[in-house]
Formats: structure tokens, sequence, C-alpha cells
């Protein structure tokens, strides 16, 4: 465990060196616009009504509330996404690699190294979101403390454990973007960001219930908004089984996929 | 336990290329590297030479565990590379000429803390050590100055201070001069011998063959992934057949200086050559295994002739690789 420490110091100076603050302003854009389209349309188009089925899918009518918890949640997916699973493709084209994997330190505290330092960073962002969205006249209830903690550390494991198998494919196939992409559009489809999963045909529900991001959902919903018809203890027991499954795939594939990538570097 | 690096039937073969998102291959596999059986001893500096494509990097990512090995075995003091793979990289560190291997985002002092815990090196000897390989590379100046303002000799003197952060007991050298002003290269020639002296077992690689013959005790030439010759530098000078080349000038035109020197060329099967310089007065060159400028200059003082100037050429190893893999059948490449 000892490159957990490390791995976490170097990875902020490098943020705190690489971007500027305006870089973290163009992340917030995409969960602000989610809010403000949702913010217009219920107003707008429902006439700040909800259907009876959303009612029955949610356990609320609090739309935007929902909304909001799914656009915080997916800006703290996709942010921690993009900082655990493209680390070592970033180290691979930045020429780093190799000496990282020279040295003895193992795979999973580098992870949690990098995951931490995300982790930090994310979370700040996710708050500067939510206080906009109270500004918007997003009405949040207060969260238990502990309920909060458990949500988070959920979403934690499930982002980890989705990051690691999704950098062994960005490794192998040499490529980030495309595989990147892949999973953000599936996620907000499949995960119950904006709309209930009920509202998916069956195929595409269950693919969405082998995503532990859609039970670290359920569980962050049940911890902010009141009435959410979530059974917590299972939900967060099958995000965090989902989560270690995951990682545990990926950890062990990564070293296949490193080496694959090293050896394309060495083939030339 | 046997002690040093020992690969034996080492193989490497690559396989064909593959595009990101179909099974497609495409080309046919590479062996990069066959059977290839060498020693590399702690405590002395081994080359490995070989012109491009000739193995050398396939067989040090192989040694450093980068690269699992198609076929055959290589172990670091009876460590094997894929089966013991984490003890043998606190055993070994690899330095590539080049600017990489280094962030850009951090400072000397911060790529070299952070290596070092990766490594496990003990905090407090840690921040010794940094401030020690800082000075041996002469990068005390700029240590907290981040690498992306370093200049590309300074990036690599770097890379140089992140392999020795481990105290290896092996170290695996690519090419590490690459891109050095000379003083620097200098140093590093002289550091490389001296940690040699230390105890530390040395794997080098170079396209400057006079910092192979300064610093190898044993050298393996690779070519087309297969050892085809090994020894000291001047054995593998004499396994070939490389001339001395000699020139000699003779004072003015003088016809019985040029027999006698005929007479050397008959005597020893030295090939001679006789052309006449910018000045009008008669050059003699003669190509022979051996240095036969003592026996030339006294056949010519002898007819009469006086000297101008003698210049002896000796055959290098640069010579001896090129021989070597000009050598080697095309089918074995």
């Amino acid at each position: 465990m000892a490159a957990v420490w490390p791995t976490f110091v170097r990875n902020w100076r490098v943020t705190l060196r690489a971007y500027p603050w305006t870089y973290f302003v163009g992340t917030l854009a995409t969960g602000l616009l989610t809010v403000g389209v949702a913010l217009l349309a219920y107003r707008a188009i429902g006439g700040g009504r909800v259907a009876a089925s959303f009612t029955a899918a949610t356990g609320g009518s609090d739309y935007l509330g929902y909304v909001t918890v799914g656009a915080a949640a997916l800006t703290f997916t996709t942010r921690m996404v993009l900082w655990v699973a493209k680390a070592q493709i970033t180290e691979y084209r930045e020429g780093t690699l190799e000496s990282q994997l020279l040295t003895p330190a193992r795979r999973l505290p580098y992870l949690l190294g990098v995951t931490l330092q995300a982790l930090t960073t994310t979370v700040v962002e996710v708050a500067v979101l939510l206080a906009a969205a109270v500004a918007l006249g997003v009405r949040l209830s207060v969260p238990d403390p502990l309920a909060l903690v458990a949500a988070l550390a959920a979403a934690t494991v499930a982002v980890l454990g989705m990051s690691v198998p999704l950098s062994a494919v960005m490794l192998a196939a040499g490529e980030a973007h495309i595989t990147q992409n892949t999973l953000f559009t599936a996620m907000a489809l499949l995960c119950g960001f904006t709309f209930p999963t009920g509202y998916l045909p069956d195929a595409a529900r269950w693919l969405g219930e082998a995503l532990p991001v859609t039970w670290a959902l359920r569980v962050l919903r049940a911890a902010t908004l009141p009435g959410a018809s979530v059974d917590v203890p299972s939900a967060l027991a099958v995000c965090l089984a989902l989560g270690a499954a995951y990682l545990a795939v990926g950890l062990w594939i990564l070293p296949p996929a490193e080496r694959r990538a090293l050896q394309r570097s060495g083939n030339a | 336990m046997s002690t040093g690096i020992v690969t034996t039937a080492l193989c490497k073969v690559f396989p064909p290329r593959r595009t990101p998102w179909s099974w497609r291959a495409r080309g046919t596999p590479v062996a990069a590297v066959s059977g290839l059986s060498i020693a590399i001893p702690a405590g002395q500096v081994t080359g490995l030479l070989g012109l491009n494509g000739a193995g050398k990097t396939t067989t040090i990512r192989m040694l450093s565990t980068l690269l699992r090995p198609t076929s055959g075995t290589a172990t670091v003091d009876g460590l094997d590379v894929v089966a013991d793979a984490r003890a043998v990289r606190r055993r070994i560190n690899v330095i590539a000429g080049g600017e990489r291997m280094v962030y850009s985002r951090l400072t000397g002092r911060e790529n070299l803390w952070y290596f070092g815990q990766l490594y496990d090196v003990p905090r407090a000897r840690l921040r010794r050590r940094v401030g020690e390989l800082l000075e041996l590379v002469g990068l005390a100046a700029a240590a907290d100055t981040p690498v992306e303002r370093y200049s590309r000799g300074m990036r690599q003197r770097l890379v140089i201070a992140r392999g020795l952060v481990n105290d290896p007991a092996y170290l695996l050298l690519d090419e590490p001069t690459l891109g050095l002003d000379a003083p620097i290269a200098r140093e590093l020639r002289l550091l490389v011998a001296r940690l040699a002296a230390d105890g530390v077992g040395v794997l080098l690689t170079s396209h400057y063959l006079a910092e192979v013959e300064q610093l190898c005790r044993h050298v393996h030439v690779l070519d087309g992934g297969r050892l085809v010759a090994q020894g000291s530098p001047a054995q593998l000078v004499a396994q070939t057949d490389r001339q001395h080349v000699l020139v000699v000038t003779v004072g003015g035109s003088v016809p019985a200086a040029v027999e006698a020197v005929r007479a050397v060329s008959r005597d020893t099967g030295a090939r001679l050559d006789v052309d006449v310089d910018e000045a009008g007065r008669d050059r003699l060159t003669l190509r022979h295994r051996d240095d036969l400028a003592g026996p030339v200059v006294d056949a010519v003082v002898r007819a009469g002739g006086s000297i101008v100037t003698v210049a002896v050429t000796p055959p290098t190893l640069e010579d001896a690789i090129l021989a070597m893999s000009r050598a080697t059948p095309a089918g074995v490449r």
C-alpha cells in the first residue's frame, strides 16, 4: 500500500500545475446544463407537474431534486472515470508507463492513490454543482451524514470497479475516446441518472442492473431525497459486490493489457 | 542459487498487429529474439551490441520484466523474471536514452521522491539519496524546477538519476548517453565504471562503440535476434578479418622506396595502393590484419626515401560488428 500516498501527492501536484481553475468551470458545465434544461422543461413544458408513473417509479414527486441528484451523480461518475480509467493510458502516452511498471509497486495502491486524489477534486466540483442548483431554486433536503458517507463510499467503489477494466481496455486498444464515450453513453442511458430505469425495456434495464453505478445512484438518492423507495442495505450490498467483482476482473486483465501496450510500442 | 543475470534459450516472438476494434491480424509474427543464452555477471560491464532491430531493446525489456518471453528463461540472481517479477524489479533498474520515463509536471526532486517511494526506499534514506543523486547528475541547482522546463540533456540526466534511485544490483542501460553533451556522457561512463567496480552488474547497449570498447569486459553481438558472437572487444575485433589501414607519404618521388614497399606487400600479403597526394608526393596505402608501420618505414628509409607522414587506422569494434552483421545469412535474421 506504500504507493497510495505518493501517487495521491504526485497527482495533486500535477493537477495544480497542469490545469488552471477555469478548467474546473468547464467540467461543471454538463451538470449545470442538465439541471438547467430539466428546470426549464419542468416549468415550461410540464407546468410544474410530474406524471403519476414518475411518482410510482421513484416514490416521490420531486422531479427537480431527482434530476439534480442524478446530474451530480453523473458528474461524479464521469469525472472519476476520466481520472482513474485514463490514468494508465496517460502514463503510456507520456512515456512514463515503463518507469512505473519497472518498480515493484502493485497496481491497486497506485489506482487507489489516483482515486483518492480524483475524489477530492470531484467532491468539490459536485458540491459547487449542488450549490448552483439550490441557487436556481431546486430544493434538496439535508441528508443524513452517515447515509451520505455510505453512499459516497459505495459510489467510489462502484466507479473504481468500473474504471479498472476500462483502463485495461483503453491500454489494450491504445485508444481512450471511443472507449470512454461508449461507457458514458451506456451509463447515461442505463443507470437512471435522469429518469427511472423502470422506463427502459427489460433487456436494457437488466444491463443497467449489472452496472454498480446504478446501485450506487439508488443509495445516493435514498440518502438525499426524502421518500425514495430504495432498500438501502440491499442496494449498498449489491453495489459493493458488483464494484468488487468489476475491480477483481480489472486487476486480472490489467497486466496483460499493459504488456500488450508495451509490446505495441516496442514492436516498432 | 546462480548469481548474475542468466538467460537460457530466451525467445520473444511478437504476434501480428491487430487493429484496436478487430481481431484481424496484419502482417506475420516477428521473432525479435531467438534462442538467446547469455550471462551478465555482477561487478562488470557487459555489452549487448547489434544493428537496429537486432533484439537488444527487446532483450532488455524481458530482463526488466516489462515483456514476457515467448519461451526460454531469464533469471536474476536465480529469480525468474516471470514467476518472481516483483523480487526481480527490486534488484534491477533500467536507464534508457531519450527524455521520457520521468514526469514533466513534477520537479526533478519530486520525480526522484516519487520513484523512490515506489521502490520502498525508507523515507529518511530517500531524502538523502535524492540529494546525492541530484548532485551526482549535476541537477542540484535545478532540483526544484519542473522538468518541462529542463533541456534535453537535463531530462536525460534525471532519467539516469531515476535509474539509480533504488541502488540496483543490476543496471540495464539502453543507449544511456543518447542526447547527452560530451562532458556529461563522459561523467556517465565514469559513473558506470565506478558502479561496476562497486559490484553492480551492468548491461550496456550503445551505438557509441567507443563507449562499449572503453567500458565492457565482455560483449555479446546480436543479429536478427540471435547471438552471433561474444568475447572481449579485442577478441571480437580479432574474430573478424578486419584490417589495419597504413598510409605512408614519401618525400619526393623515389621509385626505389615504392619498390621496397611493394616487396613488403608481396612478402606479407598486404594489399597495396599507390597514388600521389596534392603536393605530388607518393602516397602508399597498405591494408593488412597486422600493423605494418615498422617494416614499411624501415623499407622506405633503407631504399633512400624519407617519410613525410605515417598514419595507422586499427580495425575497430564498429568494423567488427558491421562485418558480423553482414556475415549473418539473411535467412536467420
